[in-house]
């Protein structure tokens, strides 16, 4: 990831969401972005320049565009109308981004457009979180890797977060996945936990 | 055989599907992809194909068919006859709360400039009083008196097309209690389908929210209505029957707005017989 300084940025064409220029980079506000903060609390996965994403929940295109500045191409997916006109703008602008208008919990509908990638991010605001991102690993490559952002009050606001996170680790494992790194993204966003895990090579999952 | 968006992957080679934008829209709706031994395509199978002749084309051409479908989408779901009705409820209730509150600081402004001036045992109407600040103040205060005035007619041509549009879009709940409170109904259900998906109950105290916590948290009384309190059947009515008014009204409406939402026109033979219904329990006490 590049940083200048301590601030993360993302080398592209600016003014997507009115962020900061540092240097003739875009800077990436963790406040705003949660992938963003999982690189200031954690470690997360390096992107690169060869890299396919599929993005889950992209709702505006803010973090995407920081995505698509780093990586080969992004699938991303968004189900409402109202952030897919932004996402629209923002993919008109940024020939990598592959916009798809559909729901997430729904990979069969989007299944003829999309590859194989190498990372499978995911970000919605859905009770079934664990479900959704097991369901759209068909898409990941073996050894590939997924960016859970888990929004814990949006599967159940009367559990307590720490329970949600468990048992959503617990499912992701359960389905093959072994977990790489998980981290909540305090103080940048409360109740939001990110979970990375990658994909066994060769095994079925 | 593997279908994707550009053809099918049989073994062996491909078979490109229709060459346009339109017709591969077309066929990606039509696909029913099953996910259980799914394989994701690959681009290379597109150049085998014959459809494209590297990965840069790969990815503009399928750009071209996600574009033409997002779009497409879109306008399909903004398409809804609600969809602009929810906008314009929204917009009208926004505007009353504008216009209540600068009205007020304007006239505490007025009142400042002139120290004799009081509204007590005067009945002056707000929009007068508006009226008077406009003509008889010089510079920004008058201005901005004479912009409430413009906004006030604004809002009432507004809530004169909300209430056409609702007889359109909301033809049977208009008829029960009225353009304007149908459209907020649906505006606080978030749109005609979820309305035309909720229990009576829920219709009864919609708007009331605040009421209906407290009643559940603590011991308070339930609410008896949210905003079909609005509809003159329920404000008019005695005191001891308001609740009762209510609940069989929001057992009409729900009715009403599934019949909105499944066939979107007029049922006169229900609306006589709810309209009876409801004006019995209005009239008399008896059940």
């Amino acid at each position: 990831m590049i940083r200048i300084g301590d601030v993360l940025v993302s080398k592209g064409e600016g003014n997507v969401y009115g962020e900061r220029m540092l240097g003739g980079a875009r800077v990436w506000d963790p406040f705003r972005s949660k992938l963003a903060a999982l690189y200031y609390t954690g470690t997360g996965i390096e992107l690169l320049p060869g890299m396919r994403v599929l993005y889950l929940g992209a709702a505006n295109g803010t973090t995407v565009s920081h995505v698509a500045d780093y990586t080969e191409v992004v699938y991303a997916v968004e189900f409402a109308p109202r952030p897919m006109q932004d996402l629209l703008e923002v993919a008109r602008r940024r020939k990598n981004i592959v916009p798809l208008m559909a729901d997430a919990s729904r990979p069969e509908l989007y299944a003829p457009l999309v590859e194989a990638v190498d990372l499978l991010y995911q970000d919605v605001a859905q009770p079934d979180q664990a479900a959704i991102a097991i369901r759209n690993c068909t898409f990941l490559r073996p050894g590939g890797q997924l960016i859970l952002m888990l929004k814990t009050r949006s599967v159940d606001v009367r559990k307590p977060p720490a329970e949600v996170f468990r048992e959503t680790v617990d499912a992701l494992v359960a389905a093959g996945l072994a977990v790489q790194e998980s981290v909540w993204l305090t103080p940048y966003h409360q109740d939001h936990a990110a979970i990375v895990c990658t994909k066994p090579d060769g095994g079925d999952s | 055989m593997r279908s994707y968006w550009f053809g099918d992957v049989v073994e062996g080679g491909c078979i490109p599907s229709d060459g346009n934008t339109e017709a591969r829209v077309r066929r990606v709706h039509l696909l029913r992809t099953m996910m259980d031994d799914f394989v994701p395509l690959a681009w290379e199978d597109a150049v085998a194909c014959g459809i494209c002749r590297d990965r840069s084309e790969y990815i503009a051409f399928l750009r071209e068919v996600c574009f033409a479908a997002a779009e497409m989408e879109i306008r399909e779901q903004y398409a809804g006859k609600d969809v602009e009705l929810l906008q314009m409820v929204r917009t009208l209730d926004e505007m009353d709360e504008l216009i209540n509150r600068i009205s007020e600081r304007v006239t505490e402004w007025h009142q400042v400039r002139n120290p004799s001036f009081s509204r007590k045992y005067r009945r002056t109407p707000a929009h007068v009083l508006v009226k008077n600040i406009a003509r008889s103040n010089k510079g920004a205060l008058g201005r901005v008196a004479v912009h409430i005035e413009e906004f006030s007619d604004a809002r009432t041509e507004l809530a004169k097309e909300v209430s056409n549009r609702a007889n359109r879009v909301l033809p049977n709940s208009s008829a029960l209690i009225g353009g304007l409170v149908a459209a907020r109904l649906m505006s606080h259900a978030g749109g005609l389908m979820p309305l035309s998906r909720m229990p009576a109950s829920a219709i009864q105290v919609l708007g009331a929210r605040t009421a209906l916590f407290a009643h559940l948290r603590t011991h308070s009384p339930s609410p008896k209505h949210g905003i079909i309190f609005q509809h003159r059947r329920v404000h008019n009515a005695p005191r001891e029957v308001r609740g009762k008014v209510a609940r069989a009204l929001a057992g009409k409406l729900a009715i009403a707005a599934r019949l909105d939402y499944f066939r979107g026109v007029p049922v006169p033979e229900f609306l006589e017989r709810a309209q009876a219904r409801i004006d019995l329990l209005g009239g008399s006490e008896e059940e």
